[in-house]
């Protein structure tokens, strides 16, 4: 049985504490450490390791100060060297080489985001548990098998973003880069079809954008095509 | 012509022609005297039966009827002829673009804004260029070069300057290291062997050039007519076909999987994610946190 606590999820901050009653994990770090701290209830010891997909500050801030107590950060080659990560407590990892952290399998992906080497996680454990965490891609080249829990970005839908640049709300070039560096809803539900979700127990919606997001739409929307327990990560 | 043909006219042609109709009876568009709505669309239309997608289909049968018709929408509105090659329809997956050529946009930058000319120029390396910039606005005031000067390997920048009949200018400058980084965002590759930047530098530089000082001038102006708003959603329009078309072609493919060892493994997979210090690895000794082994079959079929 997973638990998945969000500490934040939108470009303020993003952070998930997600356990299985064994290993407790941490994704992403994207908030000032001392944040954290408080949100864990200051129990970091029991945290086993802290993945993060990518450089951005909203998901890497507190990277460093994680190692220095004492936590092992797992992340790709690319964002240790944009964030300019180094030592013991630094562990990288690289798409598709599985690696083992207590009781988690995981199995990181590529995803699309417009940053060097972002990455996507599998994670699997011996209960028969298996999560996918997606967030700040626009969309996923892969499909996965037998998942129980689906952790995916849901961002912005493009009617609405549509509305805001033609109502002069969001600049163009914003439009553009968003296009290409997150999942919208319409995207989001192309993945959810195109995957086997048989077994899923739980979806959450991440990262929803202030503006271009309507929360009770997405996750009435997400309902409708799947037929599962929708969560909306609260910022 | 073909009832399919018909049917994809009637749901965009026609309903374009009959949309631009109602633009022009409310007085939210006027054509120049030499443009005519009706010609530029049968020119589109004409050429449209013979554009074709990556995958040699028929854009008219391969492309949404929406994005034809927003196609043509934005070519007609915004006074431009493909005949002219003012521009050119681009599918990108199921969606058809219509995008500028730099002819198109000096030709709209000339009739919303009143300027009589637009010309570019190639500084070269050895030219004797200067300019001066006088409350913000620059102003050359010597380009002086030599036919031995011209090499399209030596090109040191490029300017465009747009003027009106009451003596105003407005110019824009660019040196080649910002004419290269505003290639790096074309879709063709500029570095590759043989693309249209490598062979033709010099004509690739005024493009980038005059379409720089265009829209930036387009833009100074708080002009939210129609005009505008179509000649600035041609960006927009194409960021959303690529992205879209890249989705269609990518996403959502094979399918991955992992598999969690199922015995004392869990050591063993361990080690093998950080062979190199498993002694500094304190912290990371989970041997008390590995749950009651299970035993095989336990688990889902596909372990």
């Amino acid at each position: 049985m997973i638990d998945i606590k969000c500490l934040g999820s939108s470009s303020a901050g993003n952070a998930y504490h997600i356990t299985d009653g064994h290993t407790a994990l941490l994704l992403e770090a994207g908030f000032p450490y001392k944040a954290l701290q408080r949100a864990l209830n200051f129990r970091m010891s029991e945290i086993s390791g802290c993945l993060i997909t990518h450089e951005h500050l909203d998901h890497s801030k507190a990277a460093k100060d994680v190692m220095k107590a004492g936590i092992n950060v797992y992340t790709s080659q690319g964002t240790a060297d944009a964030r300019g990560l180094s030592g013991h407590r630094l562990k990288i990892i690289r798409a598709m080489e599985q690696f083992q952290i207590g009781t988690w399998s995981i199995l990181p992906f590529d995803i699309q985001h417009d940053v060097e080497e972002p990455l996507g996680f599998l994670l699997a454990n011996t209960a028969g548990d298996k999560l996918v965490f997606l967030t700040d891609t626009y969309y996923c080249r892969h499909r996965f098998r037998d998942l129980t829990h689906i952790m995916v970005e849901c961002n912005y839908s493009m009617d609405i973003v549509r509305e805001r640049v033609a109502s002069g709300h969001l600049h163009p070039g914003q439009m553009k880069r968003l296009l290409k560096s997150h999942f919208g809803l319409e995207h989001v539900k192309d993945f959810l079809k195109a995957n086997d979700t048989r077994k899923v127990k739980e979806i959450w919606l991440l990262h929803l954008s202030d503006g271009n997001s309507d929360e009770k739409r997405f996750k009435r929307e997400i309902q409708e095509v799947t037929g599962k327990l929708v969560r909306v990560a609260g910022r | 012509m073909s009832s399919q043909l018909a049917l994809v006219k009637r749901d965009t042609v026609d309903v374009v022609a009959d949309k631009v109709r109602k633009f022009q009876e409310r007085g939210e568009i006027h054509f120049p005297a030499n443009y005519s709505p009706e010609n530029a669309m049968k020119s589109a239309w004409l050429l449209l039966q013979s554009v074709q997608t990556k995958d040699n289909k028929p854009v008219l049968e391969a492309c949404t009827r929406d994005s034809i018709a927003n196609a043509l929408l934005d070519m007609v509105v915004q006074g431009l002829n493909p005949a002219k090659k003012q521009g050119y329809f681009i599918p990108y997956g199921k969606n058809l673009t219509f995008q500028r050529s730099y002819f198109g946009t000096m030709a709209v930058t000339k009739r919303v804004t009143g300027a009589e000319d637009i010309d570019a120029q190639i500084i070269y390396e050895g030219d004797e260029f200067e300019f001066e910039v006088i409350r913000g606005r620059k102003k050359i005031t010597k380009h002086k070069t030599a036919f031995s000067n011209i090499d399209d390997n030596k090109i040191a920048g490029a300017y465009c300057t747009i003027y009106w009949a009451d003596g105003r200018e407005y110019t824009e400058i660019m040196t080649i290291k910002e004419i290269r980084q505003a290639w790096k965002k074309s879709r063709q590759n500029p570095d590759k062997e043989g693309s249209t930047h490598n062979e033709f530098p010099g004509e690739m530089a005024k493009r980038t050039v005059i379409n720089r000082a265009c829209k930036a001038y387009m833009n100074t102006s708080d002009d939210g007519s129609l005009v505008m708003t179509h000649f600035n959603r041609q960006d927009e329009a194409i960021a959303e076909a690529e992205m879209e078309a890249e989705i269609a072609a990518n996403a959502n493919g094979e399918i991955i999987d992992i598999t969690p060892p199922v015995s004392e493994k869990v050591e063993q997979g361990q080690s093998q994610a950080s062979p190199e210090e498993p002694k500094e690895m304190r912290f990371d000794d989970f041997s008390d946190d590995i749950p009651p082994v299970r035993q095989a079959g336990n688990g889902p079929d596909s372990w």
